[in-house]
């Protein structure tokens, strides 16, 4: 499996390379931003982490700022962020997750709690992801229903269809193009006695007559 | 506070586990970076103090007690994390002392690290 990719975003050096060489030791993927601008270039760019450790207070833009913006773009698949902070009031920690933070680690940073909380981010992103998964293959679905719930021109003699480009298609082109229907050919009853039967007893009315002709 | 270790040898213990098989010690870059972080901001601090701007001395101590905290420097992180309160709720009294044994507290963990460092 592919590793998730978690942004560590600290101005202090010290602290960037423990949290980033503890990420690394369980086995993530883990990418650097030295500053709250940089954090947010990274964060809005095509394919951004799927985790990020935002430090609360960095020159410039401030963790809770970078969340901020974050939540205010529109992703599928938002991206996991977990704020450090050396502050542990309750005031302060309820106004970084108001921010729209998911959780918060207290530094020094403690390596099992870190990782473990970086794990409950890991499988929420991984559902999220899932259920885009899901919702991309029912929608993909509902739009082949949808087109079966059109008006479809049939013509009265042969059966054909007309489809979108103007174009007359069999019946069986049609279906097996809009949607999951593939067909297996037969005869109904009435049929066999329209058709079938009148053929057969035919076949066998040529095959006596050159029987007949062949023993002269 | 003299019980108090100058270096936690838990948390450098820790530090050195993180190191990746066949990579550079994470301990070794850890304490390095420590030692060219740490003392332009102890100046940043002292000057700010001078200046009056308590504002930030207390961004530089919080900053401090970051870096100490993960180190592991655990007399330095105490005296950055009384500065920060102090400096935070305004109430000074007792502040210049803490800013002056900043230096103090860094020469002990520097030449706490330097001796490791050296033992490798």
């Amino acid at each position: 499996m592919v590793p998730l990719q978690v942004l560590v975003a600290d101005d202090e050096a010290v602290s960037r390379t423990v949290v980033g060489a503890m990420l690394k030791k369980a086995g993530y993927a883990v990418i650097y931003a030295t500053d709250g601008e940089q954090a947010w270039r990274t964060l809005d760019s095509e394919a951004p982490p799927a985790l990020a450790l935002l430090d609360w207070e960095m020159p410039g833009l401030q963790g809770p700022d970078v969340v901020r913006r974050i939540r205010k773009k529109e992703a599928q698949t938002p991206t996991y962020v977990i704020l450090l902070t050396s502050r542990d009031s309750s005031a302060d920690i309820v106004q970084g997750l108001r921010a729209g933070a998911d959780d918060y680690v207290t530094k020094p940073a403690n390596e099992d709690e870190l990782i473990a909380r970086v794990s409950v981010g890991a499988r929420v992103v991984e559902l999220q992801a899932a259920l885009a998964e899901r919702v991309r293959s029912l929608e993909e679905a509902l739009a082949n229903v949808r087109a079966l719930q059109t008006l479809l021109p049939m013509c009265a003699y042969c059966k054909s269809i007309r489809n979108d480009q103007n174009y007359w298609e069999k019946v069986e082109t049609y279906f097996t193009q809009h949607s999951n229907v593939s067909f297996t050919h037969s005869y109904c009853p009435n049929c066999y006695e329209r058709f079938v039967r009148p053929e057969l007893e035919a076949l066998e009315g040529a095959r006596a007559a050159q029987e007949k002709l062949r023993r002269g | 506070m003299s019980e108090t270790p100058v270096l936690d040898q838990a948390v450098t213990n820790a530090l050195r586990t993180l190191t990746p098989p066949g990579e550079p010690d994470v301990l070794a870059e850890v304490l390095n970076l420590f030692l060219d972080e740490v003392p332009p901001r102890i100046t940043r601090l002292r000057n700010a103090w001078a200046a009056g701007n308590i504002e930030e001395v207390h961004r530089a101590a919080h900053s401090l007690k970051g870096s100490a905290g993960n180190i592991g420097a655990r007399r330095l992180y105490g005296v950055c994390a009384q500065l920060d309160e102090k400096t935070k709720s305004g109430d000074l009294a007792g502040a210049a002392p803490l800013v002056d044994a900043l230096g103090v507290e860094f020469g002990k963990v520097e030449s706490e690290i330097r001796r490791l460092l050296a033992a490798g």
